[in-house]
This record gives C-alpha cells, sequence and structure tokens, in this order.
C-alpha cells in the first residue's frame, strides 16, 4: 500500500514537475530571428571596429606610441589568458587592467575606466582576433592572432 | 594565380621561377644543382676579414626627447666601443615613424655620431609621406653597391607597393598612416619593383660566381608572414638573380626580432631594433631554435639592440647580436652563423 500511495504520490508530483517546464517553455523567450541575429552581430563588429581603431591610432598615449606598434592584430595580448597573476600589475588581474597598464606606462598615457565603452571595444578588438583559441588560464606562451580575413596575403608552405 | 601575376606584371619568364622553387625547395646550393662544382658553401673566393656592424628600426618620432632618440643613440655609442671599430655600419630603413622629415634629420644627427661611415636604405616608414623625398635628401640613393674587401655588398629599396591612394583620394598624411600600420588591410604586398630588378641583373652581371655577395633590404627575401609584409614580394626573382654565387648572405630589418632561413644559397637573418619588438607571427618559423625569449613589457630595452657581423677568410659570417637587455637564449647569444 505504502508503496502504490509512494507510487500515486510520486505520479502527481512529476506530472506538476512536466506541467510546470510545459508552462516554463510556453512562457520562454523565442529564438533570435535572423534580422536579431545579424543586429546583435553587428553591433559586436561595430565594437570590435572601434576597439581596433583605438588600439592603432595613438590617441591613447601621448608619446605617439600605440597599442598596435608591440601588438599587431592584437598579437601577443593573449586574451585567453586572463585573469591571471602578472608581474607588472603585481596581482591576478584582468586584460582590461593590463590594456590600462600599457596605456599608462609604455604609452605615457591616462588609463581608462574599466566600464567604459572605449574599454570594451578594446577588450572585443583583442578577443576577437583570438576566437577560437582555447581558454588557458595563466598560459605563459605568447600567442599571435588568429589569421584574419582581410589583409594582403598569407604565408605559404616552406616560406618560399 | 596572384603569383603567376606578379611575375607576368614584372616580366620574369616561368622557366626562371620554376627553377628558382625548385632551388629553394630541394637543392642545397645554386652550384649543386647546375653541376658548376664543389659541395655546397664550398670555399667562395678568400676575402681580408673583417667586421661591420648594422642598426635599424629605429622608429623616432617627431616628438622632443622621446625615448626612441635615447635607444638609436645607445646603438651608436655601442658600435662606436666596439674595439676595435667595424669598418662601416649598414642601417636597414625605418629612422623615422611617420616619414616626416625632422624625424630623419633627428635621425641623421644621431647616426652622423657614427665614428666609422655608414650607408642606409629606407623601409616604408621613411619613405610614404613624400614618396622618399626627404629621405633621398638626407641619404641620397636608395639602390647602391659596393665593394668592400673582397664582399660585394648591396642594398635596396624594397618596401615600394602599388598605388592605393589615388583612387581612394588620400592625402599624403592618410598615405602614410596606412603605412604605419603594420596589420594595414588595403596596402598591398610590398617589393623591390622591376626597375630594381633590372639594375641588380646589370649590377651582378660581370661579378664573378665566386664573390661573395651581403644584400640589404628592409624585408625578408623570403615568404614569413606577408600578413604583416614580412616578406619582399619580388623576392623569388631576386634569389633568381642572386642564384649564380657560391654563397649570398641576407639580412634585413622590418621583423624587430631573432629570425634565421636558409634557401638555396642564401642565408638570410632579421634585425633586432631600437625602438619594439614584435612578437612571432603565428606561422611555425623554419628554424624555431633560433628566436628571442618573450620579451618584458616593464622592460622598455628587451628585445632591442645593435649588431655586428664578423666575416672570415672563406666568407663564413657570424651575426652577433648586441642586446641592450639580457634576453636571448644562449644559441642566438653566441651568434648566428650566416
Amino acid at each position: 500500500m505504502n508503496g502504490k500511495t509512494f507510487g500515486i504520490k510520486a505520479g502527481v508530483i512529476a506530472s506538476s514537475v512536466v506541467l510546470a517546464l510545459l508552462a516554463a517553455t510556453a512562457q520562454a523567450k523565442e529564438p533570435r530571428t535572423p534580422v536579431q541575429a545579424e543586429d546583435e552581430w553587428n553591433a559586436l563588429m561595430a565594437a570590435v571596429k572601434k576597439g581596433d581603431d583605438l588600439w592603432h591610432n595613438g590617441k591613447l598615449g601621448t608619446n605617439g606610441l600605440a597599442c598596435g606598434n608591440c601588438h599587431p592584430d592584437g598579437s601577443a595580448s593573449n586574451p585567453h589568458t586572463w585573469p591571471k597573476f602578472q608581474t607588472n600589475l603585481g596581482k591576478v588581474g584582468t586584460l582590461r587592467e593590463m590594456i590600462n597598464w600599457c596605456i599608462a606606462v609604455p604609452m605615457q598615457g591616462k588609463p581608462l575606466p574599466l566600464d567604459s565603452d572605449d574599454m570594451i571595444a578594446m577588450e572585443a578588438y583583442a578577443t576577437y582576433t583570438h576566437r577560437g583559441v582555447a581558454i588557458a588560464p595563466a598560459k605563459d606562451e605568447q600567442h599571435g592572432a588568429v589569421p584574419v580575413v582581410s589583409g594582403p596575403g598569407y604565408p605559404t608552405a616552406g616560406g618560399h | 594565380m596572384k603569383t603567376i601575376s606578379r611575375r607576368q606584371f614584372l616580366g620574369i619568364t616561368t622557366k626562371m621561377t620554376a627553377a628558382t622553387a625548385f632551388a629553394g625547395t630541394f637543392a642545397p646550393s645554386a652550384t649543386s644543382f647546375f653541376g658548376l662544382g664543389g659541395i655546397a658553401h664550398a670555399a667562395t673566393k678568400k676575402i681580408t676579414p673583417f667586421t661591420f656592424a648594422i642598426l635599424t628600426d629605429a622608429h623616432l618620432y617627431d616628438i622632443k626627447d622621446h625615448k626612441f632618440d635615447a635607444f638609436l643613440e645607445k646603438g651608436v655609442a655601442d658600435i662606436n666601443s666596439m674595439n676595435p671599430l667595424p669598418d662601416f655600419v649598414l642601417y636597414a630603413g625605418d629612422i623615422g615613424q611617420s616619414g616626416k622629415d625632422s624625424e630623419l634629420k633627428k635621425g641623421k644627427a644621431i647616426l652622423d655620431k657614427l665614428k666609422v661611415k655608414y650607408r642606409v636604405i629606407p623601409g616604408e616608414h621613411d619613405w610614404y609621406l613624400d614618396m622618399g623625398k626627404s629621405w633621398k635628401g638626407h641619404f641620397g640613393n636608395e639602390t647602391w653597391s659596393f665593394d668592400h674587401k673582397g664582399v660585394h655588398f648591396i642594398g635596396m629599396n624594397s618596401i615600394l607597393v602599388p598605388d592605393f591612394w589615388t583612387m581612394a583620394g588620400l592625402t599624403p598624411e592618410e598615405r602614410m598612416g596606412r603605412m604605419e600600420e603594420l596589420e594595414c588591410h588595403n596596402c598591398g604586398l610590398w617589393g623591390v619593383g622591376s626597375a630594381q630588378l633590372e639594375w641588380l641583373a646589370k649590377d651582378v652581371k660581370n661579378i664573378s660566381r665566386d664573390t661573395p655577395v651581403v644584400i640589404l633590404t628592409h624585408s625578408p627575401l623570403w615568404n614569413y608572414y606577408p600578413r604583416w609584409n614580412f616578406q619582399t614580394v619580388d623576392a623569388p626573382e631576386i634569389r633568381e638573380i642572386l642564384r649564380k654565387f657560391e654563397k649570398v648572405i641576407a639580412i634585413h630589418g622590418h621583423v624587430h626580432q631573432v629570425v634565421y632561413n636558409q634557401i638555396g644559397n642564401i642565408s638570410s637573418a632579421g634585425l633586432l631594433s631600437t625602438s619594439w619588438p614584435w612578437p612571432y607571427p603565428p606561422v611555425e618559423l623554419p628554424y624555431p631554435h633560433l628566436k628571442m625569449n618573450r620579451v618584458d613589457p616593464g622592460n622598455f630595452e628587451d628585445g632591442l639592440g645593435s649588431h655586428a657581423v664578423n666575416l672570415a677568410a672563406d666568407f663564413m659570417g657570424t651575426l652577433n647580436y648586441r642586446e641592450f637587455a639580457h634576453l636571448l637564449p644562449e644559441n642566438v647569444r653566441r651568434g648566428l652563423k650566416l
């Protein structure tokens, strides 16, 4: 009896859960339409483009240097390795904090607010140039940017 | 397809380029390929041993007391401290950052402190504001050759790109601004062009094949990473013209890093800058054991340096990277064999 009663109760509970899930599903947000997806992608690409400009135009520093002087295509910014302990920061820090260190020290400029649109754009650019690279916290290896889709040329096997 | 159209543009025959590709891939030297004698890198004409020094890529800004001024000064002082002094100094391009006359003038004033004579070739940063006018005013012809103690030295301008600015209606400043960016998306691949190829062919025409040759260009004479113009588009044609020689040493700036390659009879080495180091691009290096360590961004002298090349009587060359900070692995610090 007990078993049956438990069985009935369990059945009722299970049915309730299924109904609740169905209700939740019915109320869930619709998947993005292709138009929405494109708009969101374009918004990201606009941030990447803005970050690309800031990365290269030298306006963040006072001595003419830009991030791109030492980090062409975002290479060696290693966005897949942050947060990590960074000697120049003296603590576990973020990519944004390292970007600010580079602005302040080698470029002799004024650091950006960490949550500013400009800083987010810089992070978007650095991360986009490393899309597909596996996350590897504190990996002690410099990583080049992934091969880009635009540009004048590509390497050939054997260096000829 | 791109390669073929380029060669058609330059008027070089398919036969020649096919031979170059073969030599580059398989043949240990031009002489063995042709069966003209000897073992690869057998004795060239004996020379009087000597040393020359090299500086490159100062990227001076039109800003008073900029840190890069001090780094070029340091390179000059280092070379002046060599005992004995080198016979001369070669400069492999990019004295200025934005091609301004003030930058080139400042660079010349610093280089004029060298105790020995020097020869210069241009880089893209020297050139695209006024298409080399200021540079030529300060340093003369960008294409040259001379003979020294039995070695034939050649300097060429390897940073010439097809016109991307006229149709786009760019100002000189905008043109220069695009060229200043290493990863410029629409500047195109650069090279020496057909006029300099003709000049080179004439220059070496009457020089015997056992003459040791050193060639200086801003960019590598091999296809390293075209995305950053770590290449010279007509390098195959240059290598073809120089293939008759038993041994050629090619030295280039632009890459701001230790890098080495060997194609056929040509050994090729990259140089340290006196401004900033470039990271290695995401490609496999032909000689991965010959590279510098990762730099510390907090040490502004990391990855910078001057250079000395010692040439022995049999034209064995040793490139010594005279690093400003302690960065190089031991095998590179001992000197690159060229």
